[in-house]
């Protein structure tokens, strides 16, 4: 409990860490129909995909220096040093980061579909996608984020990015079973099938590369 | 005695003797199966029925699309056995094996697209199985990539293997991925379990350009092995015997 707690005011103290990437999704959001004519139905077409994008970015951007801070002063050595399970840090430390910028996307996600399709129902299948694609994205970027500890985030992306297509390809299809009203569940259970792999074996190779890194 | 083997042949320096024991009989032999597999399924193996003679590029993309995932696979193993046993071989032969299953996959990725035209009427589709092997093209420079963001190699081998060990998720999803989803693409004609849903006049050459193809590609991560051995034990003095 000591650690989440410890957690929670190492990132409320950050602001930048937390609301830059919940300002770019916005930003990302209110950019796609500069882009389209103003006409409501053209602007649904590609809402979505814009959604699960600007979602996978502002995840990328929010793991950036997840660990870097810790790395550079020394902490992540005496952290190391100090708790027994690692692991679990790494998970408390993913969960945190969404409460604080994956959760609040999710919540915008569902404003700006109900805005943009004024379709409650929709709108609610694609809140608990876009939870789980939250994590999922954000599981992911702090493995890839860990792997470039101090080279920069831009090759963390590249190397966690192509894990992270698989699951546009879900949430693209589960769109098509949405509008077509077939089968939503099961994309449900999918996407939290991944989720709980995810959460058990991404803090798990999280711990070994930054042992890897400190060795 | 295969734990006394396997000692033996992890060490580089016997892996390179072995190697240039070995290398002439496997590229001769794969080529020679390669050249006769290509005359036969090119001139001698009839028209399909509904696809003409565009089928015949199979004799390329089957191969090629099956190897680079067996490189992938490869690579695994690799990883997990650095990881597990820190045998360095195993981590020269993971950064050997990427450019080459970069390569391959490449070539999977165009021919796929040249077939396409005729089969499809489009070069690209944004198809599961297409995807995700372009996903493991991209795969496969972001590890190369990696690997070369590094100056300290020792660090970046172990950082590398976890990395690859992690991507393997992707190998069943594309092996897997016209049974999962609804693909353009066909599902695979040679399996273990059934029956090939392919004619024995195309499928014995397909065979043979599988294996042939194979062999020449080990044949290439033989020699990229060489050259990384090279280089990572340039300093070793049995290497400067050698030379």
């Amino acid at each position: 409990m000591n650690l989440i707690k410890l957690e929670f005011l190492k990132l409320k103290n950050k602001t930048r860490t937390w609301l830059g990437p919940i300002l770019v999704f916005w930003l990302i959001m209110i950019a796609y129909p500069l882009t389209v004519e103003f006409l409501k139905d053209k602007l649904e077409i590609g809402f979505y995909s814009v959604l699960w994008i600007a979602i996978l970015i502002s995840m990328m951007l929010a793991t950036e220096d997840i660990f870097l801070e810790d790395f550079n002063d020394g902490a992540l050595e005496q952290i190391m040093l100090q708790t027994s399970s690692y692991s679990l840090l790494v998970s408390l430390k993913v969960f945190t980061y969404w409460i604080f910028i994956g959760f609040p996307v999710s919540v915008l996600s569902f404003l700006m579909s109900f805005g943009t399709s004024e379709n409650l129902t929709a709108s609610l299948m694609v809140f608990p996608l876009s939870i789980i694609s939250s994590y999922i994205f954000l599981n992911l970027f702090v493995m890839g984020n860990a792997l470039s500890l101090n080279k920069g985030s831009v090759l963390g992306a590249i190397v966690s990015m192509p894990l992270a297509l698989p699951v546009l390809i879900v949430l693209g299809k589960s769109m098509t079973a949405i509008q077509l009203g077939i089968n939503y569940p099961g994309f449900i259970f999918l996407l939290l099938g991944c989720l709980s792999i995810i959460i058990v074996t991404v803090p798990i190779v999280v711990s070994f590369i930054v042992k890897a890194h400190l060795e | 005695m295969i734990k006394k083997f396997i000692h033996q042949f992890a060490s580089p320096k016997t892996y390179l003797f072995q190697v240039n024991k070995f290398y002439n009989y496997i590229f001769y032999t794969s080529l020679l199966i390669y050249v006769f597999s290509i005359i036969w399924g090119l001139l001698f193996t009839p028209e399909d029925f509904v696809q003409g003679n565009s089928f015949r590029i199979i004799y390329l993309h089957v191969p090629a699309s099956f190897i680079s995932q067996s490189l992938y696979a490869a690579m695994a193993i690799c990883s997990f056995v650095y990881i597990v046993w820190r045998v360095k071989l195993s981590a020269y032969m993971i950064i050997s094996i990427a450019p080459i299953g970069a390569m391959t996959t490449f070539i999977a990725l165009v021919s796929g697209s040249i077939w396409g035209i005729p089969t499809w009427g489009t070069w690209w589709q944004w198809d599961a199985r297409i995807t995700s092997t372009l996903i493991l093209f991209i795969m496969y420079l972001g590890l190369i990539s990696f690997h070369n963001s590094f100056s300290n190699l020792e660090k970046a081998d172990k950082l590398l293997s976890w990395l690859v060990i992690v991507g393997a998720v992707n190998i069943p999803i594309i092996k897997k991925s016209v049974d999962w989803w609804s693909t353009l693409h066909q599902s695979a004609s040679i399996t273990l379990t059934n029956e090939p849903s392919i004619d024995a006049s195309m499928l014995y050459p397909l065979i043979g350009s599988i294996l042939g193809f194979f062999g020449l590609i080990i044949c290439l991560v033989l020699l990229s092995s060489k050259n990384q051995i090279f280089f990572r034990e340039k300093t070793k003095s049995w290497i400067k015997d050698y030379v």
